[in-house]
């Protein structure tokens, strides 16, 4: 059998789109699972804040320090993932949440119910930015999950925690699932 | 340099060896569903493939049940991902001499 270079440049552009395509299945795959794990843990911390607001601060902290060890800990001991650590994964993570705090508690003047609207559209748009490189359902989730946070932010009242709980932790929960079959 | 690769050359299967490949080699393979995805084929034309593929030596075929309903697994072995590797640089090297 002969091949010209054209043709053997056609085969090679499908394999790369495959190669792709696969790349893309394992990441929505893993990070499906870590929305699961943390939507899990963000109703819960919803859910005791919204029971018992005085530990709502505390609650905060410890899940997540939970959510964060076991995220480190899924990172390492995946077994689809590659072995070594995900250090710009951590870097980009600890900016986030250090630009977070530096506003949050630092210069900015916010009321518990500001903070409670901040935290998860700080994340939700690493997300979005995300989307850039790494495909359009993390966009799609950043974005779509953000205008229903602000929506209960705006309009829900006294039940925002309920809601947030319902929103932010549902949705991560049902995203999560959805990218592990995508 | 290594010829044409005829059981890697054809489509179905060249598209197979491509996603299976893609994994690292402690990766636990892609399910047959994936697989069907990925390269179009239907069930029939893909378990064919599978098989050839198989034949050869250049995937692993694990079968197993998730509760009631089957699950079967392909992984490149170690021969297929040499076999693939030389297989896209025999490609590769047609367009360096053009």
């Amino acid at each position: 059998m002969t091949m010209d270079a054209e043709q053997a440049g056609a085969i090679l552009a499908e394999v790369d789109s495959i190669v792709a395509r696969v790349r893309q299945s394992r990441l929505y795959r893993f990070t499906g699972a870590l929305l699961v794990l943390w939507g899990a843990i963000v109703v819960a911390a919803d859910l005791i804040g919204f029971v018992w607001p005085r530990w709502s601060v505390w609650t905060w902290v410890g899940a997540n320090v939970l959510g964060a060890a076991a995220s480190f800990a899924m990172l390492r001991a995946g077994p689809d993932v590659p072995r070594r650590v995900p250090w710009r994964f951590l870097a980009a993570f600890a900016l986030f949440f250090a630009f977070g705090l530096l506003w949050s508690v630092g210069f900015g003047r916010f009321g518990p119910r500001e903070l409670d609207a901040f935290w998860p559209t700080l994340f939700l748009f690493g997300y979005a930015l995300a989307g850039l490189w790494f495909g359009a359902a993390f966009a799609a989730l950043g974005l779509g999950l953000s205008a229903l946070v602000l929506a209960g932010y705006l309009w829900s009242g006294a039940w925002f925690t309920l809601w947030l709980a319902a929103v932010n932790g549902g949705g991560f929960i049902l995203c999560g699932l959805w990218m592990r079959r995508a | 340099m290594d010829g044409l690769d005829e059981t890697i050359h054809q489509p179905v299967r060249l598209r197979l060896m491509a996603a299976l490949t893609a994994l690292p080699p402690s990766a636990e393979g892609l399910e047959f569903a994936r697989l069907k995805s990925l390269t179009g084929a239907t069930d029939g034309n893909l378990g064919a493939h599978i098989d050839h593929l198989a034949r050869v030596g250049y995937v692993e075929v694990a079968k197993a049940f998730v509760g009631k309903r089957p699950r079967t697994t392909v992984k490149a072995s170690r021969a297929g991902r040499a076999a693939f590797a030389r297989h896209v640089a025999f490609l590769k090297s047609i367009i360096a001499q053009s």
